[in-house]
């Protein structure tokens, strides 16, 4: 009996994710492999993608913008957390609430007014990219390693470490990050693969990456446009796989 | 032996309207444990964490061999702490917990690795070196928290209440084990603690605290049988009070006269502090003064509960070969068995 209650609300979300996701994911493939001209299927459009020259250099761009935003994720996010949670500040709160903003802020908004009121040095770098998908990427970044922060007896092992002789850096690189691994991966995870699918701001900000160049693409050849898209798929998988395989799992299993 | 002695002098820390430490001083001698003892919210962790470098007092100095390192942050003042529970990194083996220090002193691997060995050797857990610390038992986990402690041969270890979440018995063999390990490596220790027994137990002298500051800081034994303060008296070991008339240096209990140790007032009432072993109940006497309310065996002693005539409740420890006649609701004659007393105002 409880195990088939337990099944039914497996069986509804896989329901939902077969019809929403895979479902259009499988169509898609199935379009992009249909070759017109000569009827029947083929891989003319994967072959197309591939010889398109800018499909690299936009797949490179945005993978270097995405790497550079996890980098700025972790870098202000792990020490500011880990110190809110160390410091019982009252300052919690607020940051909770400030970290939520960016889901209420429409993105156009942000976009005008970023336009707007940046300096010219900063809308002249790329660079800005990156800043932006953080404060973007920062609800789920936030949480992630907050949730983390939270089941982990933050306060005594970090006291452990620096009594040992760790200074503040290096109890952060040695202790608390590979203790709090999963929520970190989970961090890299979502802010990595938001910044590599981010269109709205990068086009309202006129910046060039694959999203924006892939909508592009399909303006003239939808075929082509769904090749592209199915084939960088591949690579944040790629590089997902390779975070977990870098950084191997250790104590976290079997623990009680 | 890189054992050094400490001194904290004239510390002070608050924290908001709460006085933690209140112009403490404290000495602790090389290759001497010294316990603070006291009731939660003394202010003897306050102390240790002071003395850590993970509090930073108001005002006052912490010295090491006489050298000042009041502002030396936590990670340069090389001591070994061992805390309540849970302060062993999940991410690393047990080895590899106990190799860390001396990992940060950027020792080799195969030296800290042999270092980490030697001292997972002396705590009985070598055979456990490459599991994970989820892995173990809470003892074990505090042994391996001790050899991480001492692998780097800290000036001073520092033990903050590293046996209270362990069970009876594991408690009672890791304190021996503690005290074994110190008095071989030679290392100043300062251990906190709210447990009296396992303070008594192990230290060479046991401080009392009490709001802030050091009430008495003695021997065991001197705690125990001479107290300075009515407060010590109370907190260590069991002790009665009971109310007594002074007059000229002698107080008068269950109607026989002692001298007064440490007088209060001079003369009118005054409680009288004595210890429950110093009083012998008498069955079947001609002049009964008490009655008895109970009687719990304990072994080789019975603890002895009688209410004298005015209502006060005395708690006597016996040998249980002559407690067999003392039956719950016996008329008995109570008797001060030590010539001195301890005396304090009411």
């Amino acid at each position: 009996m409880i195990k088939s209650k337990f099944q039914l609300p497996l069986v509804f979300t896989l329901l939902i994710l077969g019809f929403f996701v895979f479902v259009p994911m499988i169509s898609a493939f199935e379009y992009s492999i249909r070759t017109p001209a000569k009827g029947g299927y083929g891989w003319d459009s994967y072959l197309w993608a591939i010889r398109e020259e800018e499909f690299l250099y936009y797949i490179i761009r945005s993978t270097w913008l995405a790497g550079v935003t996890v980098l700025i994720t972790l870098f202000v996010l792990v020490p500011t957390l880990t110190w809110i949670h160390l410091s019982n500040s009252k300052v919690r709160g607020l940051i909770d609430g400030l970290s939520l903003l960016p889901l209420v802020i429409p993105v156009v908004a942000f976009a005008v007014g970023a336009q707007i009121s940046f300096p010219e040095f900063v809308k002249n770098t790329v660079l800005e990219l990156p800043f932006l998908y953080f404060v973007l990427a920062l609800p789920y970044a936030y949480r992630a390693l907050d949730i983390g922060l939270s089941a982990i007896p933050l306060k005594t092992i970090t006291e452990a470490a620096r009594s040992a002789g760790a200074n503040w850096l290096r109890t952060i690189t040695s202790v608390i990050i590979p203790v709090i691994r999963g929520s970190v991966m989970a961090t890299i995870a979502l802010t990595f693969a938001l910044s590599l699918g981010e269109f709205t701001l990068t086009v309202l900000l006129h910046w060039d990456t694959f999203p924006t160049w892939v909508t592009y693409v399909a303006q003239e050849n939808i075929l082509g446009a769904i090749a592209i898209s199915m084939m960088s798929l591949i690579l944040p998988f790629l590089l997902l796989t390779l975070i977990t395989l870098f950084v191997p799992e250790r104590s976290t299993q079997g623990r009680k | 032996m890189s054992s050094k002695s400490l001194t904290l002098n004239n510390i002070s820390k608050r924290f908001g309207n709460v006085t933690a430490l209140d112009n403490f001083n404290l000495e602790v001698g090389v290759g001497e444990l010294v316990a603070l003892l006291g009731p939660s919210g003394c202010g003897k962790t306050t102390a240790l964490r002071v003395v850590a470098g993970l509090e930073h007092q108001d005002k006052g100095t912490v010295l090491v061999a006489e050298k000042n390192i009041s502002d030396v942050p936590a990670h340069k003042r090389n001591m070994g702490m061992v805390f309540q529970a849970y302060s062993l990194f999940p991410n690393l083996t047990v080895e590899e917990n106990v190799a860390f220090g001396l990992q940060m002193r950027k020792v080799n691997k195969s030296v800290r690795l042999k270092k980490a060995h030697q001292l997972l050797d002396l705590v009985g857990l070598d055979s456990q070196s490459k599991r994970f610390t989820h892995q173990l038992s809470g003892g074990q986990q505090q042994r391996v928290a001790l050899a991480r402690a001492l692998a780097f041969e800290p000036e001073i270890l520092l033990l903050d209440e590293p046996l209270s979440a362990l069970d009876a018995q594991v408690r009672v063999n890791l304190r021996e084990e503690i005290r074994r390990l110190q008095l071989s490596l030679g290392t100043t220790t300062l251990f906190v603690t709210h447990d009296q027994e396992e303070a008594m137990a192990i230290s060479d002298r046991v401080g009392v605290m009490n709001q802030g500051v050091l009430e008495q800081i003695d021997t065991p034994d001197a705690l125990y049988n001479k107290p300075t303060s009515s407060f010590v008296a109370g907190f260590v070991g069991t002790m009665n009070r009971i109310p007594a008339q002074i007059s000229d240096g002698m107080v008068e209990i269950f109607g026989s006269k002692v001298v007064a140790l440490k007088r209060g007032n001079e003369s009118g009432q005054v409680v009288a502090l004595i210890r429950p072993e110093s009083i012998s109940v008498i069955a079947n006497s001609s002049q009964p003064n008490a009655k008895v309310l109970t009687r719990s065996f304990m072994g080789a002693s019975s603890n002895i509960i009688c209410q004298t005539g005015d209502g006060t409740i005395v708690q006597s420890l016996m040998t249980s070969a002559s407690t067999g006649e003392l039956h719950p609701g016996s008329s008995v004659q109570l008797r001060v068995l030590s010539s001195e007393v301890l005396v304090a105002n009411v």
